[in-house]
């Protein structure tokens, strides 16, 4: 585009960049207007589309638009005066926040890795424009006090340390109720008439757990070649830090933080994901026992939705299989599992 | 002033207020959006990235951002730190082994500067489970007492599954921020 050398002096060439600097963003920002009025569908910013390639034309447009404008404010930024960087700024800063609620609107319905592309996408755009406005906003008393803070691009989080960053605990949290540190033991529980809310398998090693009846939310922890069998949950499971282990689990959300070399059989109703895992494989539920029909349906889990394959895999940022999960392939899973006696 | 006032302006205007929903994975943050806007939450899957809910509460027009907090996308957060009147941290009351992991990433979310102006409501989530921490043991757990006096806080316990808490809630933050924002002119 332009050849002008953004570093340089001379009040006189800096009025004549300034001034066509200005119409170059006239220009684009008429024509972002039209192209906006054009498309019939939108209209507000967050609108949702029909279609993921709908959506993703429209995406792909306005983040070329934001990154031609921050190319621009930073070729013509040494000839503006203050009060038009900061317009700029704010401009841009309103734009990548539109794009941002077009993501976030449509993210319901897109596939994951569009939502996830996306949002990088945005996050990527944030980044540069924090560290545009780093370079064009002299660190005066007065402005910009919150954003010169944020224009170290790859910090995470605030490296200030209060002296009571990891205070302990104040309050002696008591324990739920569950089976921790067994080995080599079968454990049955029954929910059947209790009124047990949450229960926690924690620290088993090569146990094998039956639980029949059904439960509010079931916490997994640590848990080293074992069988684990249960009834529906009714809200959901949170699983961290299994190995080798055959899970046989019924609940609305399944989420599968480090889990290695294990089989899940699962009647779940949203996707299950998995994080920090690998050589994990999935299956449907397999688990039979009596009046679990009944268990079933109390939790809203009689209809097999098929949500057991649809595995999100939170670390894996591509369009392809991720590596770290597999379907079981149907001639090497359980046959069906019955408790019945055992409850 | 700089670009945030020029912000505030327009928001002023439009009687917008930006709330930022955040917390541990499986808190039920997205579930108690999707109660406050009267839709069904039998069917949710972890939040993979950020949902905008707009929902108009009173005269206002809330636009709340329901970010996942799933580890690998807790990194994310800070995106959404820009121009945030309100912030609802929610806990899973029943979650007892993670209140540690809680306690901390609240700590570290605090002392982001850029969130140093926003309300700051706290929903002990999950009340209707047997055996939860009630909204008191959970404010003694997560320290709340020796938060910054500057800030505007408070906790209150809820249930998404049955809507209990969660108006009391949303009505106290949004007081609080429309008394900062748009009783100061
Ligand atoms: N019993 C009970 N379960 C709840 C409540 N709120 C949410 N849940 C359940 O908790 C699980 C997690 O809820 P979500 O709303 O997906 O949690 P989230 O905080 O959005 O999780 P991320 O998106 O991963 O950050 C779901 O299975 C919900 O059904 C509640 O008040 N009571
Ligand atoms: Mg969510």
């Amino acid at each position: 585009m332009e050849d002008d050398d953004p570093i340089h002096g001379g009040s006189a060439i800096d009025q004549a960049l300034q001034k066509k600097h200005h119409d170059m963003l006239e220009r684009l920002s008429a024509r972002h207007q039209t192209r906006k009025s054009d498309s019939p569908d939108s209209s507000s910013s967050s609108s949702s589309f029909e279609s993921t390639s709908s959506f993703l034309a429209r995406f792909a447009d306005s983040k070329r638009f934001i990154e031609s404008r921050i190319g621009e404010l930073r070729l013509g930024s040494s000839s503006e005066d203050p009060s038009n960087i900061k317009s700029g700024l704010a401009e841009i800063s309103s734009a990548i926040e539109n794009l941002e609620k077009l993501v976030a609107a449509n993210s319901y319905f897109l596939p994951s890795y569009e939502v996830r592309s996306s949002l990088k996408a945005v996050s990527d755009l944030k980044q540069s424009l924090d560290i545009l406005s780093g370079e064009l906003v002299p660190k005066k008393k007065f402005s910009f006090k919150s954003k010169s803070s944020s224009t170290k691009p790859e910090s995470k989080l605030p490296e200030i340390h209060k002296p009571d960053f990891v205070s302990p605990l104040k309050v002696p949290v008591r324990d739920s109720p569950g089976f921790r540190n067994k080995h080599g033991e079968t454990l049955v529980k029954s929910f059947r008439g209790s009124s047990i809310g949450e229960f926690t398998l924690s620290d088993l090693d090569s146990c094998e757990v039956k639980l029949t009846g059904t439960v509010n939310a079931l916490f997994l922890h640590r848990l080293k070649n074992c069988k684990v069998y249960t009834g529906p949950v009714i809200g959901s499971v949170l699983i961290d830090d299994v190995e080798d282990c055959v899970l046989v689990l019924a609940s609305h959300q399944i989420r599968i933080h480090c889990a290695r070399k294990s089989d899940f059989y699962l009647r779940v109703r949203s996707r299950p994901i998995i994080e920090d895992s690998n050589g994990v494989r999935f299956a449907p539920y397999c688990l039979d026992y009596e009046g679990i029909e009944q268990d079933l349906k109390t939790a809203g889990l009689e209809e097999e939705t098929k949500s057991w394959a649809n595995v999100d895999d939170f670390l894996w940022l591509r369009a392809v299989q991720s590596p770290n999960w597999s379907v079981l392939p149907e001639e090497e899973r359980l046959s069906p599992v019955s408790l019945s006696g055992d409850s | 002033m700089g670009l945030l006032s020029i912000i505030r302006k327009i928001k002023k205007k439009e009687k917008e207020m930006r709330i930022l929903m955040v917390g541990l994975d499986n808190s039920g943050k997205t579930t108690i959006v999707l109660k406050m806007n009267g839709e069904d939450t039998s069917v949710i899957s972890p939040t993979l990235g950020f949902n905008i809910k707009t929902i108009s509460y009173q005269k206002y027009t809330l636009n709340i951002w329901d970010v996942g907090g799933q580890k690998t996308i807790r990194s994310y957060w800070r995106n959404y730190f820009e121009q945030t009147d309100g912030l609802v941290w929610v806990v899973d009351s029943s979650d007892l082994r993670r209140l540690d992991d809680c306690k901390m990433e609240l700590d570290n979310l605090l002392k982001e500067e850029r969130l140093a102006g926003s309300s700051l409501l706290i929903l002990a989530n999950k009340q209707d489970i047997q055996g939860a921490l009630t909204p008191d043991e959970i404010g003694k757990v997560l320290n709340l007492e020796t938060m910054d006096k500057s800030r505007h806080w408070k906790i209150v316990g809820c249930s998404a599954y049955t809507g209990e808490g969660l108006l009391e809630g949303f009505d106290w933050l949004v007081q609080d921020i429309a008394s900062r924002i748009y009783m100061l002119d």
